[in-house]
């Protein structure tokens, strides 16, 4: 019963508390505080010490890096992400989606990485776009990881005990790909979580695919995406693509491990995979699609 | 008394419901005016039974039965410290009866060895500590002798794990036949349909859950709650301390949504708050957390309605039969008078030239069902809606072409042989709907399959009690009284819970007397203070003490001159020349019904199967509007609850036990779900209300669910007879549906 509260002022002074102490990181809260919650006027109940971090300067704000990737602090809000022009419009989406108002203006980009739910809204594009978790420690610095790498398992991440997640960084853009394509089934049009969230991108060279990519999300203990499919359009013409559709379902269903609606959740992924490509197929798609 | 300022003070808060900025003469009852109430709530300085504290005040904890049905073998209490207790029904004082008098009297305040659902009532655990009450009654141990349960309507019938309730599981049972003898009909017809529609359970999610405090004031116990009806909440709970009425006085605070979920159902506070308060006579504060109030609350029944139709070769309806199965749960409260509201609806609209139905009450081991918005008549309206449209399909007539022909006029013949008494609107609102929604255009365009849908549906609620039942069994009563400061109280048990009752009966009031908004006072009820005016349910506050409100103002005001500070008391007469009879539900169940169409447009996303709706229309006959924005809001709100229920709002009992607890689990729409509403009105003055408005608050849910159905179905060319529907299992029914649920006889 009972664990200390910590409320440092700066990432040293963080970065200082999670070395010295078996801590678990509060930043929005919004997942954590429900997860804790036990009845009114009785104190949430946390296994560990908190150190609340969503004061940390630092880990504020959406900027480039000197590669020209975007780097995004890992206590920038939903409703921040969603609402800034810089970030990629597939990530905006995910982010203007999640939840409420209220929800957006507390959760933060990290935390939604950090809590590994396969229901998360913003990991999708950024598994799609090559994400990677930048994460700091007192002794060993920083250190990249791709996000792919970074989700080991449900609800658990490659954090060490003494670090903290300080930024993601997105090496991919709206000018990387010719055409995207998110859209979320939420179980209502707003305040909604994830029943099922596809995203996908293509680039064309002329009329060769150079590049194709596809994740989803609520689809299993992960965030689905597998190269091995992307493949089998990638070097292909776009006149190809019709006959290829089938395979790319077959394959990308392979993947998809639903513990519910798994009937649902297969066709639905299928139907939006293949309207997506028929639309990209005979130039009827826009940039952005949903 | 060391904190003061944090005391409740009653006086301050009935005195909040009363707004003295509204000096502006009204011209109408329809004109809308803001609502005395509406700043408060939107700024969040109202305050409600959660926020109030009492000196001394210690907290409670509901504890509950944790098996679905069974035999309660040992209670294990931890030894408690100083100033905690654990109430149960040995607390009950002698002379006690360990029984809730809802309608009936069987459900118990406390789980007396047997158990019947899961979260019937064991004890209440109370003391001046939160934190350690939760960390107790983790310490409470109840052993059970677990027992096979029953918990759907099949498993009910079938008396699954044997009976509880009679030798059959039936709680209760009518039969109503107008016309021929159906079954005579049905050996001779060309064709006879069998057809089964069914409807699942509904959580009523008020924005506040469930709250009450008691306490003991000058010798009589006061209980502070969020609830619809305090004379319900005295009836049922006195009989546990074997006291006089009276000395329960019921104070209702202000009240965050209701909806039926706090008709019947504060009883179940109540009960064991009293009992406890009789042992320790400090005040009791017991507040049920959202999960909780979910998952250990009633709702509305789940249904299934099994038509038999006899029909010609062209469609042509010659005799309807149908069996209506509710599910009632453990014990029967207030479950007879719903399925009886339910039969009586069975014909919905329309008048066929025979038809029989029978109802059964099934008894399960769920969480009692009870009172929700339509209370039984949205069940059998959605079902028969359904059912018309199927046949129609069959026959390959238009829906609204063949609902058509069947719409029952004044002066037809009712169910319960009785006979329509005012105008019916339908046709107006057919005209007013289809030219709005370019219904027939898109009706034959969208056809069946096209993922493009255009649905219409038809539907009534018989404003207030059945029959006689207000002069018979309520017997309300209204008093108004003239202060010599020329401001006028009105007297009424009617409870403001966001529907907007206080703004409206105040209106009848000054409007009818002539003098602004701020000259009349109407507090939140008080047991010991107001009269027993029937309780805040069945769509008839404005409609029985509104209109008894304007027959009091119009004396008073015949006497206003003259005399200084008086009072004028009514109470409800029936009319004559409608008679009923309630032992043989024959005559006129209805002296003034509600009518209305929806008509609803959806567009199917082929790919994800969601359901985008595209439009809703409405038009309601609700005699008069007593303030049209108030109207329009219980239009906009019965419209978004009834699609929810029918497509969203999925609350599974899986063995006894809900599966979703939360408000991220149970789906509502919200505002980006529906979009703007287009609102129309047909209205037919009733005789007998207040400036002609009869009730509305019910009849707006009934009949938009089956417009929405009928909408999907021709969108994806199914069948839907089972509702909600999420949309998942649009899916499911576009991949493995069937395009026609009928199944013809064979003769």
């Amino acid at each position: 019963m009972g664990v200390n509260s910590y409320l440092p002022k700066t990432l040293k002074e963080a970065l200082e508390i999670r070395k010295d102490h078996d801590t678990i990181i509060l930043a929005g809260g919004s997942d954590l505080m429900v997860g804790a919650f036990r009845a009114t006027g009785v104190t949430p109940e946390f296994d560990k010490d908190v150190v609340i971090i969503r004061n940390l300067p630092e880990l504020k704000g959406i900027k480039k890096n000197e590669k020209g990737e975007l780097e995004i602090g890992a206590l920038t809000t939903s409703r921040e992400i969603a609402s800034n022009p810089d970030v990629p419009w597939i990530l905006r989406q995910a982010a203007g989606k999640m939840g409420a108002v209220g929800l957006r203006n507390s959760a933060t980009i990290g935390g939604n990485i950090a809590n590994a739910s396969p229901k998360g809204d913003t990991p999708g594009p950024e598994y799609l776009l090559d994400a990677r978790v930048v994460v700091e420690s007192l002794d060993r610095g920083e250190r990249e990881i791709p996000v792919n790498e970074f989700v080991l398992k449900l609800k658990t991440v490659a954090i060490e005990k003494d670090e903290i997640i300080t930024k993601i960084v997105l090496p991919y853009g709206d000018d990387d790909f010719d055409n995207f394509f998110y859209h979320k089934i939420g179980r209502r049009y707003a305040n909604a979580i994830s029943k099922l969230t596809l995203c996908s991108a293509i680039k064309f060279d002329g009329d060769v695919i150079t590049d194709f990519r596809v994740a989803t999300t609520a689809c299993g203990v992960k965030t689905n995406r597998s190269r091995d499919v992307e493949k089998i359009l990638i070097g292909k013409k776009r006149y190809e693509i019709p006959s290829l559709i089938d395979e790319v379902n077959a394959q990308y269903e392979a993947l998809l491990t639903p513990r519910a609606m798994p009937e649902y959740r297969k066709y639905s992924t299928k139907c939006m995979i293949s309207d997506f490509l028929m639309k990209v197929s005979n130039n009827t798609a826009e940039k952005f699609n949903e | 008394m060391s904190d003061k300022k944090n005391n409740f003070e009653y006086e301050e808060f009935v005195e909040s419901f009363n707004p003295r900025d509204d000096e502006t003469p009204l011209c109408g009852v329809e004109t809308a005016i803001h609502r005395g109430d509406a700043y408060q709530k939107a700024t969040g300085a109202q305050k409600y039974v959660a926020d109030l504290k009492f000196p001394d005040m210690i907290y409670a904890r509901m504890i509950r039965a944790q098996v679905v049905r069974g035999k309660i073998k040992k209670i294990t209490v931890p030894a408690l410290p100083k100033g905690y207790y654990f109430i149960t029904e040995k607390d009950i004082p002698e002379g006690g009866k360990n029984c809730l008098n809802m309608i009936a009297s069987d459900w118990k305040c406390f789980a007396a060895g047997e158990v019947r659902f899961k979260g019937e009532t064991i004890g209440l655990l109370c003391g001046p500590n939160r934190e350690q009450l939760f960390e107790l009654e983790k310490q409470i141990k109840i052993e059970y002798i677990e027992e096979e349960a029953a918990t759907t309507i099949e498993e009910g019938l079938a008396c699954k794990g044997g009976a509880f309730v009679n030798d059959n599981n039936i709680h209760c049972q009518l039969k109503l036949e107008m016309g021929d003898n159906v079954d005579e009909i049905f050996k001779t017809a060309p064709h006879v349909f069998e057809d089964t529609i069914e409807t699942g359970y509904q959580e009523h999610l008020y924005l506040e859950t469930n709250g009450m405090i008691v306490t003991k004031e000058n010798n009589k116990y006061i209980l502070y709650g969020s609830l619809q009806c305090p004379f319900y909440v005295r009836k049922s709970t006195y009989t546990l301390l074997n006291i006089p009425i009276e000395d329960v006085v019921v104070r209702q605070i202000s009240t965050g949504g209701a909806f039926g979920g706090k008709e019947h159902f504060p009883d179940i506070l109540a009960g064991p708050l009293l009992v406890a308060e009789h042992k320790i006579g400090k005040p009791i504060k017991l507040i049920f957390q959202r999960e909780e109030d979910i998952e250990y609350s009633v709702k509305r029944h789940p249904s299934k309605i099994v038509f038999k139709t006899a029909t010609d070769d062209e469609g042509n309806i010659l005799a309807m039969d149908s069996i209506v199965y509710y599910n009632v749960g453990g014990y029967l409260a207030s479950s007879y008078v719903v399925l009886q509201r339910g039969c009586f609806h069975i014909m919905g609209c329309y008048k066929f030239p025979s038809a029989r139905t029978r109802g059964y009450g099934v008894a399960t081991n769920c969480y009692p069902s009870c009172a929700f918005r339509g209370f039984g008549a949205p069940q059998a309206i959605f079902a028969i809606e359904t059912h018309m449209s199927h046949l129609a399909k069959h026959f390959g007539i238009e829906p609204l072409q063949y609902k058509k022909k069947y719409l029952i006029k004044q002066g037809d013949t009712t169910i319960t042989n009785g006979k329509v008494v005012e105008e019916v609107q339908c046709p107006k609102m057919i005209e007013q709907l289809t030219e709005a929604s370019d219904y027939y255009r898109k009706a034959k365009e969208y056809g069946y399959g096209s993922y493009k849908g255009i649905g219409i549906a038809f539907y009534n609620h018989g404003g207030a009690f059945t029959g006689n039942g207000e002069s018979a069994i309520i017997k309300g009563r209204v008093r108004l009284t003239k202060n010599a400061n020329g401001t006028v109280d009105i007297f009424c048990g009617q409870t403001e819970m966001g529907q907007g009752i206080n703004t409206a009966l105040r209106k009848i009031a000054a409007v009818t007397l002539g003098i602004p908004m701020s000259k009349v006072n109407f507090n939140a009820p008080d047991t010991s203070i107001v009269p027993d005016s029937g309780p805040t349910a069945a769509s008839r506050s404005t409609m029985v003490p509104g209109y008894l409100i304007e027959k009091a103002a119009i004396e008073m005001k015949e006497r206003w001159n003259s005399e200084d500070s008086f009072s004028v008391e009514r109470q409800y007469q029936h009319p004559e020349g409608y008679p009923w009879d309630q032992a043989t539900f024959q005559g006129y169940a209805y002296l003034g019904y509600g009518w209305g169409c929806a008509i609803v447009e959806v567009e199917v996303d082929k790919r994800t199967s969601e359901v985008h709706i595209k439009g809703v229309w409405s038009s309601h006959d609700v005699g008069n509007c007593i303030d049209k924005r108030i109207v329009h809001g219980q239009v906009n709100g019965g419209i978004a609850q009834g699609i929810g229920w029918a497509s969203t709002e999925l609350i599974q009992n899986i063995n006894g036990k809900f599966k979703e607890k939360s408000m991220s689990d149970y789906i509502v729409p919200t505002s980006m779900d529906i979009p703007e509403q287009k609102v129309f009105f047909a209205n037919s003055p009733y005789e007998w209300g207040p400036y002609g408005a009869k009730g509305m608050g019910e009849l707006v849910f009934n009949g938009v669910g089956a417009a929405y159905i009928d909408a999907l179905s021709r969108a994806i060319n199914r069948d839907i007879s089972k509702i909600p529907v999420p949309s998942e299992y649009v899916c499911d029914h576009v991949l493995h549906g069937t395009n026609s649920c009928l199944i013809e006889e064979k003769k």
